[in-house]
């Protein structure tokens, strides 16, 4: 799991991770650590999302789900794989001119 | 009779503001759609890109990121991102919102 996790781990500002397949978790780390409740919520998320189709488009839903509260959710789908990270949210403040 | 017609009144008056709030998220050039859908996925509203089928993902969504919460009364935004731009989703209350937006 070394290699499925070493880019998770450079990752700035990250609070922990989760690499889930359809079989379960494959890696975790942090506050995320064995978490399978927000495993499981985060699998049924990203099948709602690949759901979500726009009129005329045939690009894939998203590339990118972010889940936005006091931190970041950030979830990504590749190899048959979810990747989950979990950051601080730096919210920038609006700017008034 | 009269109590019945003054809430019919009121519903419509709901009615237009809501449709009043959608035209207005839609001059902001920056978002192509709006919709909004209550708990079950019904669509209340929309304009745009974001339409009828797309409110069951939409509150679908926003339930499962609840969950993710430990405190109840947090309402996280869900964004989809592609190339086609962002789906933002949020609660508020029973309604739920997406907006459409495009990078500008």
């Amino acid at each position: 799991t070394a290699a499925l996790t070493a880019g998770l781990e450079r990752i700035p500002d990250q609070l922990g991770y989760l690499v889930i397949s359809e079989d379960g978790v494959l890696a975790s780390a942090g506050e995320l650590e064995n978490d399978e409740h927000t495993a499981g919520v985060m699998m049924e998320m990203v099948r709602t999302a690949s759901r979500f189709r726009l009129p005329g488009s045939t690009d894939p839903p998203f590339k990118r789900m972010s889940i936005l509260e006091d931190f970041v959710y950030t979830v990504t789908v590749s190899g048959q794989k979810v990747f989950v990270v979990k950051r601080q949210n730096n919210q920038q403040e609006p700017i008034s001119v | 009779q009269n109590l019945n017609s003054s809430r019919y009144l009121r519903l419509l008056i709901m009615e237009s503001t809501l449709e009043q709030h959608l035209d207005d998220t839609m001059k902001n050039p920056a978002v192509v759609g709006v919709l909004c859908t209550d708990q079950q996925g019904h669509n209340l509203g929309c304009r745009g890109s974001l339409s009828d089928e797309h409110g069951g993902v939409v509150s679908v969504l926003a339930k499962q990121a609840a969950a993710l919460t430990r405190d109840p009364t947090d309402t996280p935004t869900v964004c989809l991102e592609s190339e086609s731009g962002n789906i933002l989703v949020r609660s508020h209350g029973t309604i739920t919102v997406a907006v459409h937006k495009i990078a500008s």
